[in-house]
């Protein structure tokens, strides 16, 4: 039985939709849900939550945490609190984009080489291994230092078009199982075209791969921005978590006492790691009704 | 003290997502010591549940939630699972259906049977079990992948006797094996218990093969045993109108008239509390007390029956019978043909690093599709009947020969002369549960081929939907075109395929192994179906099988395949009473029949 009957199943009990219960109703999930709603939230109402503009250094540099600024200032003079609640902004958007963006590439190049097979399945099948060996890092370093625009879906791009091979790969495993079943050829039968049977026909029988595939893109993603911002690739016009820890690295912040400064940002981002990684226990109940028996 | 006794035992699935179902509700019985005694239900009826809860095998969400087991003076619902390990597969044992699957992959078969020895302490001569079932020791040697199935589900039996067990469980062992494997199992298996005197309790839907073996028989329905009595009894005189239905679903398909009768409706809902008889509503004889009471397993005759008869069953007429009764089948002259297939070959290259063999899968066959008329293709898994099927419907190209549908070389078809084509040529297909899309509506099903095909606008295609779901028998139709197919019960699933193949109109029916999947008791009502349609529609039908029963009922004309040849083909009569080819004789001849055991 697939996630989207057991979610039928599951939606006479109450009026909430059916995944929702699912997902609610696992423990770790639940925890999980919380925290990401925490941090969309903080993200959503920055400009309200923050106490200071994350621009504004005109504030004493290298403050330590208290009364006035509760996680301290940068060594430029910046509010840290502040720049850590914007921070979650970047975060998030690119998270979302470069998950969304990747997650279309992998099905596209995915569900094509698994249904047509044959020589296009062999030529897709070539690169999509091919993306999957290249060292990721190394590639991003150089196609995010060397492009001749900069910003943050410069980022963005650069994140999906090294991250989507993986999810290629599964999808297209799974179109490979799917495309032999017998309602596909009662479709072909039925005079369907190639297109719709792959949309109407098949799309709808892994929708919870594909969030399962979305959700791990996304963490790929917010991993990837926090790397390259560490590093100095970043968006050099946006406040993120990553670029704080590059900053406080640069600034010296272990040196002169300024751990909030250091720890802050490394703590956001693993509680974002945190939240997605627990809802993807909850997910993983959507595609497998067997687990949610427990 | 009985070797096995099942007292009061109910099991209960509780899903978190929906109902609770009492799937099996306080049965009680015995098996003693050496006796074989059959379990005969359709599918939901709760045997394989009771046969797991027996073993203590059910995993969650279902549970025992009453009721006891006592194995040889062990209480198997209350042991702990440490007390239970030196009991499995010593004394008690199992194969079940998918136990040719069960054997590890990655090892040898002789290395699973070291594995049981060791596991238990035991001695054993691994290369004397194979003997036992006709296997060479050989075998011992091979990986599970390198055998057939029925190779696989010997090597099982084996296993399952390798500690001499008391009790074997035997959940549908030879389902999905063809006719010819399973009796060489079942042959086996008789010739092994006369010699080794072990119980079995033998879990199986085929009534032909649960007859032919065992000494006593009980009947599940809903939940419950209904009947319970020795076979030959049964057979002579079933007390319970449901056996009485499913006997009726069997004929000696050599037999002069043939007849099947069939059960129609489905089980009731055991989520919901069941008041009064729970078959009154499928039932032929119900009283007005069928309602409100709910008879008890009382004795009758030389067994126990559940009804309020109390197994004293009124004459009732055959009116649901369906007989194969075409006597202007022999006046009319055929029509032209539709499909003609000439000596076509099909050759499979399989490459194994450097070398390339060449399967021949069908081998110069010839045969004509007639409009109103059906021709089946008999013959055991592999013979190349579905390539033939496949064939006509232009999915594989002949490597030589020719397939024509009127002028057309359906041979040379691509694109969209091809999809042209299969206007006129549509598919029933074998499992109702795979061929129908789990997330798209019966009304998209049927809109499809109606849009496509004929070009009807939406409104029209849903009219004409609803009309193909009442000519199927799906009444009231508005009911069905916007439910999924897993609100749907396997007989009518069928029949929602068998609509959307006769949505476009077509002149000629692929129908693959159709009823195989199907409970035996709505069988018959199925093939009356396809039946009625090609008849009253002028369809030439290519009925699949390797039933024998099946194809007298429904067939003109049969065609029995060999690996890929013809051996022997003419007129269904003729061919299946007086067969001539040994190898026709030889499928015939691995039937159970009913009447050995008398």
């Amino acid at each position: 039985m697939t996630a989207e009957l057991a979610a039928t199943e599951a939606r006479r009990a109450t009026r909430l939709p059916g995944w929702l219960v699912i997902l609610w109703r696992n423990r770790k999930c639940r925890i999980g849900l919380v925290m990401l709603a925490g941090f969309v939230l903080v993200g959503l109402l920055a400009p309200g939550l923050a106490p200071y503009e994350p621009r504004d250094d005109s504030f004493d540099g290298s403050l330590p945490p208290g009364a006035g600024h509760w996680l301290g200032t940068t060594a430029r003079g910046e509010d840290v609190l502040s720049q850590l609640i914007y921070g979650a902004r970047i975060s998030l958007v690119v998270g979302l984009a470069a998950g969304a963006l990747s997650t279309v590439i992998a099905l596209v190049v995915g569900l094509t080489s698994g249904y047509l097979g044959g020589l296009v399945d062999e030529i897709l099948s070539f690169f999509t291994n091919l993306a999957l060996v290249v060292p990721v890092l190394p590639l991003m370093i150089t196609l995010a230092a060397y492009s001749p625009v900069k910003g943050l879906w410069l980022i963005v791009a650069v994140i999906s078009v090294t991250g989507w091979a993986y999810g290629a790969r599964i999808k297209r495993a799974q179109i490979i199982s799917l495309r032999t079943r017998d309602y596909v050829t009662a479709a072909k039968f039925a005079g369907d075209s190639t297109a719709r049977i792959i949309m109407k026909e098949i799309m709808p029988n892994m929708t919870s791969l594909v969030v399962v595939g979305f959700m791990g893109a996304c963490l790929g993603a917010i991993g990837g921005e926090a790397g390259l911002a560490f590093l100095g690739l970043g968006d050099p016009a946006s406040v993120s978590w990553g670029a704080m820890l590059n900053q406080a690295n640069n600034g010296g912040a272990m040196l002169t006492g300024q751990w909030a400064w250091l720890v802050a940002p490394g703590l956001a981002f693993a509680g974002l790691m945190i939240a997605l990684t627990l809802v993807n226990f909850g997910v993983d109940a959507l595609s497998n009704p067997h687990l949610r028996e427990d | 003290m009985a070797l096995l006794e099942v007292r009061e035992l109910s099991v209960t699935y509780r899903p978190r997502d929906a109902a609770h179902v009492h799937a099996v509700d306080r049965v009680g019985f015995d098996v003693d010591e050496g006796e074989f005694v059959g379990l005969l239900g359709e599918s939901g009826c709760g045997k394989s549940t009771l046969g797991n809860a027996v073993l203590r095998l059910l995993d969650k969400p279902a549970a025992i939630s009453g009721g006891s087991v006592v194995f040889d003076g062990v209480d198997v619902t209350h042991a702990s699972e440490e007390d239970l390990r030196p009991l499995r597969w010593a004394r008690i044992s199992t194969v079940f259906q998918s136990s040719m699957n069960a054997l590890n992959p990655v090892i040898t078969v002789g290395a699973q049977f070291d594995d049981a020895f060791r596991a238990h302490d035991a001695q054993g001569d691994a290369a004397a079990l194979m003997e036992m079932v006709a296997l060479d020791p050989d075998v011992l040697r091979r990986y599970p992948h390198e055998l057939s199935g029925g190779m696989r589900q010997r090597a099982a039996l084996a296993l399952a006797l390798a500690l001499r067990p008391k009790f074997v469980l035997l959940d549908e062992p030879t389902t999905g094996l063809d006719v010819v494997v399973q009796r060489t199992i079942l042959d086996r298996l008789r010739e092994l218990r006369a010699e080794l005197g072990f119980a079995v309790l033998f879990i199986s839907h085929d009534l032909g093969t649960v007859m032919e073996m065992a000494d006593r028989v009980m009947v599940m329905y809903a939940g419950e045993i209904v009947e319970d009595q020795p076979a030959a009894a049964m057979l002579t005189r079933p007390l319970h109108p449901y056996t009485r239905g499913l006997l009726g679903s069997y004929a000696d398909p050599r037999a002069a008239e043939v007849s099947v009768d069939y059960v129609p409706g489905r089980p009731p809902d055991l989520s919901r509390e069941q008041t009064g008889c729970r078959f009154r509503e499928r039932c032929p004889v119900a009283v007005a007390a069928c309602a409100t009471t709910h008879p008890p397993l009382a004795p009758a005759g030389p067994g126990a029956v559940r009804c309020v008869l109390g197994g004293d069953l009124p004459e009732a007429g055959q009116a649901r019978a369906f007989s194969p009764d075409r006597p202007e089948l022999t006046t009319t002259a055929p029509g032209e043909p539709v499909v003609s297939v000439r000596e076509v070959v099909k050759d499979y290259r399989v490459r194994r690093g450097w070398r390339t063999t060449v399967t021949r899968a069908v081998d110069r066959v010839s045969f004509d599709l007639r409009p109103g008329r059906v021709t089946a293709l008999v013959g055991q898994s592999g013979s190349g009947k579905t390539t033939l099927a496949r064939l006509v419907t232009g999915i594989e190209r002949p490597t030589s020969g020719t397939v024509a549908f009127g002028d057309l070389d359906v041979g040379g078809l691509r694109g969209r002369r091809l999809t042209r084509y299969r206007r006129h040529v549509q598919i029933v297909f074998q499992d109702p549960f795979a061929a129908l899309n789990p997330t798209r509506t019966v009304g998209y099903a049927l809109a499809r081929p109606l849009r496509n095909h004929l070009g009807l606008g939406e409104r029209a295609a849903v009219e004409k939907a609803a009309e193909l779901l009442e000519a199927v028998g799906l009444h009231p139709a508005e009911q069905y075109l916007d439910k999924l197919p897993h609100q749907l019960s396997g007989g009518q699933r069928q029949r929602v395929v068998i609509a959307r193949a006769l949505a476009p109109e077509p002149s000629v029916l692929v129908a693959d192994e159709p009823i195989s999947m199907l409970d035996v008791s709505i069988r018959a009502e199925i093939l009356q179906l396809l039946d009625r349609l090609a008849r009253d529609r002028g369809i030439a039908m290519l009925y699949i099988t390797h039933d024998l029963l099946s194809a007298r009922l429904l067939a003109d004309e049969v065609i029995v395949l060999r690996d890929g040849r013809v051996v022997e083909s003419g007129p269904a009569l003729r061919v299946i009473r007086h067969a001539e080819h040994a190898y026709t004789k030889l499928l015939l001849d691995s039937i159970p029949t009913l009447t050995r055991t008398l």
